[in-house]
């Protein structure tokens, strides 16, 4: 009982932490995208479009990255070169993406009901670690996304807080002008940060498909976009806290699962509110934005 | 050059163009779906009033969002605040059968008015005192408001059978009625006209309006000229809130008479696509609310005839904000300025006549 | 040899530089002047990559430069220091140098290396450094200033250009600085000095370019000019002083009284430090300071735009809100919104606005008429009320400021940096509306950091130095004396 509801947090962790970890890296550069759902989506259904039609994953996982990174590509052209409102422009992408994965998804498997199913991604128990009670099953036998994304959190963190790369990101974030007279490029780097969580982000719908339902269902992201972007806020920008916020934010939704079948009289609702209302919380007791970078959602432009 | 007002429309050219590419990688035709649209929008009587009854609360989410912006607070909470007000509305509505008619109807809609305005009001105050960003605080208010409709519906306010996760209707006398049947024209509908003037004559012909639009073109220098920048905030997201949280008490009580899950399929974000197309003036929302509405009208025709599902409305909706967007953005003004010259002042300076050491 | 050659630069309506040729020598220091807006700062954005000339280009040793690569501009030995210093104010000090020269980009980032090889450079400048790991947000001014042409140095450029690096420096920081400067020339770099300080420029530069308006006016060296031509030669005009006599002191009742004013950030900073002073009817009073010791910070409280963290500000003998005017230093950001109209602009005030609403509703044809007899008398250059706001040149848009101050009959004006970027004509002119104000019985509060356009108008002197406010003694005129207290020196 308490091994799968463990389990099944930490499955359900993992997309969230994917995409936030993505965002994470936007945000660092200082654009903030509201349009992790769509880019979340677009990856959910062309990994499971390409997965089911030629039978690779390996295929659909890369379906996804591109679809993800299409979007993201979007989104950048109008935020970093045409420098528009980037909240009215997340929104628009996803609005799209909701839109064009309902209609190709109805398109290409009609409306028949029936579900397309495909083959989970293969679990890959890690040797021995696997066989540790309840550690094992809990932590060490997962999908390589599971493991791909959590190793991501440590080298995230390396990447933002120690690396030059991660200097120039932030520098971006912080004062965009004076990265440019320092000839960062603000422009390519805010690309660049676009382009990599497009990629995880679009990983993170694949999981959706691929990993946990097996099948896809119009608005099957259902939120954890916005998720991801209120996991950013609590957990601090910082990766750490990114994979605590998620890992909690998971559990919620485990445990609304379990609720839920159970038929307690705690409304599961409440679980499926959580991130949302803690989001809320931290940010009326933070007061505001204190942590998040100072040139956030800012659009930068040359005179 | 693009006229401001030619602009939306070639903004909705070029959207129409871009469908057309996304429509023939459906193997469908362009000129069908757009003719189907068409015919199942306005091709009928029916269709006609259909469409007006889908517009209704796109008008109310429009003005909601139309005068957020205008302050340069993002509201991106329309869906949670009509929510919220479908729920105030929902609850009160079955305890109003001893009512006249005038004051149930007055009652649930006031009910409305206060969900929405709780909801935007929250965003607001949050704002204002805690400086926390409107668009994280109402996005993160739309799923707690889903939630929360979700939760009445299964629980305190579900019907007495407990068969439908639905509620109880409200009672008669809190219903709009229809008049000129069978136009289905409400109540709702000349609401939501008088207050798309009442909402141009706020923003342009009053004191708190011009304030409004001055902390959304410039919010440091609104502050150095005394405007109180977080009661207006407040006020505003209120406000906003207040005609979202109508829409969906308006809805309550003209269509559905009752609450049940999902109840908006999205008429707050669709409403961003509204308020964009009417430049932010509430009197263009109407016509702009029309637009979106026969769009969501004729889906179902187009889906019957072209094979093509409704999910198209959300694709036209998001590439339109996008197209627009671009059209408006600083980037293209220069560009036009560097196509086109710009008069210049600095022709007062005479030519150097001295020049000492040249 | 740096050459710019006819470069053009407009922006929107205003042509900013306009075909400029400027030439500057390994091993001198050539000094850019002219008066603010003139085209300085435009210019060093285009030979620094920052900004891409219309026309014309930019030549480093018989090479084009990349117009618009600030990084092409880096890599051919071009380092600027600006304005306000570019640093990343929640970075740690060693991280923003990293982010310059410091860096060999090669291995893993070392910050410990990178401070290292800073402080070697800074002891050779004789530059103090902060303690390790501070952040730049709660350093001194002059503690960026160094901090930023260090970062410009590690570059090891060829061409090093200052923008007005001076007036944020302390007159007694400035004999270091210039210091500084000859000894980079004798290393054989080309030496690019901003400044609007002609006896600076006399001081230290070997070859003067004086700017005006966008165009080049002079070229010229220190022997063969004066600080009068020079002055001549930037301005364009007669020089007129502005009335400076009839500036009664203490002639009326108080009208304004300031006690114990005081601001903490939200860091617990203190910004403003138990300010008290007053101001009488018919009285100039001149508040002298090096920018950013707080006097953005006090109009902003004096605006009403941020609470004090305690203190009192009471307008004696003045009835309603409308009893302070406040002209803003940065007109287009903060004084004008510049894509609304005219008239718009001019009820932003609340006076007027109150004025032209009845009942919560706006009589937008009492606003147009009021803001049509404003252009009249105030001989702004516009089409009409309905014109907007930013098709008005500089000039322009401070006389609409100054007749919209005036316009709201307050007892007091607060205005900071008035007359900043204004030719001299124009200062002239405004100054004389001040003036008919203080004569008219208002209460003047000129906020500047132009000691003598202070010493000109204003019958009593205030110092603000790090948020403190210390009276000057009557009559106290010597401008050196005044630079050491504005320079935080005690008595």
């Amino acid at each position: 009982m308490l091994e799968a509801f463990l389990t099944s947090a930490i499955t359900m962790a993992t997309p969230i932490l994917l995409a936030a970890l993505g965002e994470l890296l936007v945000e660092e550069s200082g654009v903030i995208n509201i349009g992790i759902e769509g880019a979340m989506l677009a990856g959910a259904f062309v990994a499971l479009a390409i997965a089911y039609f030629s039978g690779s994953i390996a295929l659909g996982l890369a379906g996804a990255i591109a679809a993800g990174v299409a979007i993201n590509a979007i989104f950048a052209m109008l935020v970093v070169n045409l420098a528009v409102n980037q909240v009215v422009t997340g929104t628009a992408v996803s609005i799209l993406a909701l839109g064009l994965t309902g209609v190709f998804y109805r398109k290409l498997f009609g409306v028949t009901g029936k579900a397309f199913m495909v083959a989970p991604i293969a679990k890959i128990p890690l040797g021995p670690l696997a066989r540790i009670p309840l550690l094992g099953p809990v932590l060490f036998n997962h999908n390589g996304l599971v493991y791909f994304t959590f190793i991501l959190v440590p080298a995230l963190w390396y990447v933002i807080a120690r690396t030059r790369y991660g200097l120039r990101l932030r520098a971006c974030g912080e004062r965009p002008e004076a990265a440019d007279a320092l000839g960062l490029g603000v422009i390519a780097i805010r690309w660049q940060a676009l382009i990599v969580s497009g990629a995880l982000t679009g990983l993170a719908g694949a999981f959706l498909t691929l990993a946990y339902a097996n099948t896809f269902v119009e608005n099957i992201s259902a939120g954890r976009g916005f998720v991801a972007l209120s996991v950013v806020i609590v957990g601090r920008w910082n990766s750490w806290g990114l994979a605590a916020a998620s890992v909690l934010f998971g559990a919620a939704m485990a445990l609304q699962f379990g609720l839920q079948a159970l038929g307690t009289v705690v409304p599961y609702q409440l679980f499926l509110a959580l991130p949302y209302a803690l989001t809320l919380v931290v940010l009326a007791g933070f007061g505001g934005q204190a942590a998040a970078p100072s040139a956030l959602g800012e659009p930068y432009r040359r005179q | 050059m693009l006229s401001s007002i030619a602009k939306p429309f070639a903004a909705l050219a070029l959207a129409a163009a871009l469908i057309s590419i996304v429509l023939a990688a459906l193997g469908a035709s362009p000129v069908g779906v757009f003719a189907a649209l068409g015919e199942g929008a306005f091709g009928s009587w029916y269709a006609c009033v259909d469409t007006i009854v889908k517009s209704t609360p796109l008008v109310f989410t429009g003005l909601a969002v139309s005068l957020a912006f205008s302050g340069a607070l993002w509201n991106i909470g329309a869906d949670g605040q009509l929510t919220v007000g479908a729920i105030a509305a929902g609850a009160i509505g079955p305890h109003l059968g001893n009512f006249p008619h005038a004051i149930a109807v007055a009652i649930i809609l006031a009910a409305g008015v206060l969900g929405g305005a709780v909801w935007g009001g929250v965003a607001g105050w949050l704002r204002a005192r805690r400086d926390v960003n409107e668009v994280i605080s109402t996005i993160m208010l739309n799923f707690v408001a889903v939630q929360a409709l979700s939760w009445v519906v299964h629980g305190p306010l579900m019907e007495p059978s407990h068969a439908y996760p639905t509620s109880s209707p409200i009672a008669r006398a809190a219903q709009l009625e229809f008049y000129f049947a069978p136009s289905r024209i409400n109540l709702g509908m000349i609401l939501a006209v008088v207050l798309a003037a009442a909402c141009y004559l706020l923003l342009f012909r009053t004191g708190a309006g011009f304030e409004l639009r001055a902390m959304g073109r410039n919010r440091r220098a609104a502050t150095f000229f005394a405007v109180r920048i977080p009661a207006l905030t407040f006020w505003v997201m209120a406000l906003s809130g207040a005609l979202a949280g109508l829409g969906g008490a308006v809805q309550i009580s003209a269509i559905s008479h009752r609450l049940y899950e999902k109840l908006s399929p999205g008429w707050g974000f669709e409403a961003i696509a509204v308020a964009l197309v009417a430049r932010l003036n509430p009197l263009g929302i109407i016509p702009a609310a029309i637009l979106f509405g026969a769009l969501d009208n004729g889906s179902q025709a187009m889906q019957r005839t072209q094979g093509i599902s409704p999910e198209l409305v959300q694709v036209i909706q998001g590439l339109v904000i996008l197209i627009i967007l671009a059209f408006d953005t600083p980037a293209w003004r220069g560009l036009r300025e560097n196509i086109f010259g710009a008069p210049h002042d600095a022709a007062a300076v005479p030519p150097v006549a001295e020049m000492p050491d040249a | 040899m740096l050459r710019a050659n006819a470069i053009t630069k407009r922006f929107g309506r205003t042509l900013a530089l306009d075909a400029v040729d400027f030439e500057a020598l390994p091993g001198e220091i050539h000094a850019l002047v002219g008066e603010n807006g003139a085209g300085k700062t435009t210019l060093m954005n285009v030979m620094a990559g920052s900004l891409a000339a219309d026309h014309g280009e930019a030549i480093l040793d018989g090479r084009p430069l990349q117009p618009g690569s600030p990084r092409a501009a880096l890599a051919a030995g071009i380092a600027a220091v600006h304005q306000s210093p570019m640093l990343f104010e929640r970075m740690t000090w060693e991280e923003n140098l990293a982010l310059g020269g410091f860096d060999t980009g090669a291995g893993a980032l070392d910050l410990d290396a990178i401070a290292t090889r800073a402080r070697s450079l800074a002891a050779k400048l004789g530059f103090e450094m902060p303690p390790a790991g501070a952040t730049v947000e709660n350093r001194s001014v002059a503690e960026r200033v160094r901090l930023e042409v260090l970062r410009a140095l590690s570059f090891n450029p060829r061409v090093l250009i200052l923008d007005e690096p001076t007036s944020v420096l302390a007159p007694s920081e400035l004999t270091a600085f210039l210091d500084l400067l000859r000894s980079l020339r004798g290393e054989g770099r080309i030496v690019v000095l901003i400044t609007h300080k002609l006896a600076e420029a006399i001081a230290v530069a070997d070859r003067i370019t004086v700017l005006r308006r966008g165009r080049v006016v002079a070229r010229t060296t220190p022997a063969r000019t004066s600080e009068e031509k020079l002055a001549g030669l930037m301005i364009g005009e007669i020089v007129t002083q502005p009335v400076a006599s009839a500036t009664p002191s203490h002639s009326g009742d108080p009208v304004l009284q300031i006690e114990n004013l005081t601001l903490d950030d939200h860091t617990g900073r203190r910004i403003l430090d138990r300010l008290s002073f007053r101001a009488a009817a018919g009285e100039i009073v001149g508040i002298a300071g090096v920018d950013g010791n707080g006097q953005t910070e006090l109009v902003e409280v004096l605006a009403g735009a941020r609470r004090p963290s305690s203190g009192k500000i009471t307008v004696l003998d003045g009835s309603s809100g409308g009893a302070m005017a406040v002209i803003p230093q940065n007109r287009d950001l903060d004084g004008l919104i510049l894509d609304m109209r005219l008239w718009e602009n001019l009820i932003l005030a609340r006076p007027l606005r109150e004025q032209v609403t009845s009942h919560g509703w706006l009589n937008t044809s009492h606003a147009i008429d009021l803001c049509r007899e404003l252009i009249d008398r105030f001989r702004i250059r516009a089409p009409g009320p309905e014109t907007i706001a930013g098709a008005l040149s500089g000039g322009n848009r401070q006389r609409l400021e100054v007749a919209r101050a005036i316009a709201s009959r307050p007892r007091v004006i607060v205005a900071h940096n008035i007359c900043r970027g204004l030719d001299l004509a124009a200062t002239a002119e405004v100054h004389r509306t001040i003036l008919d104000f203080a004569t008219g019985g208002g209460a003047a509060i000129l906020i500047s950091s132009d000691l003598d356009e202070l010493l000109a108008i204003c019958g009593r002197l205030l110092i603000i130095s790090r948020g403190k406010i210390r009276e000057t003694n009557p009559g106290e005129r010597d401008p050196e004396r005044l630079g050491l207290l504005m320079a935080g020196a005690r008595d």
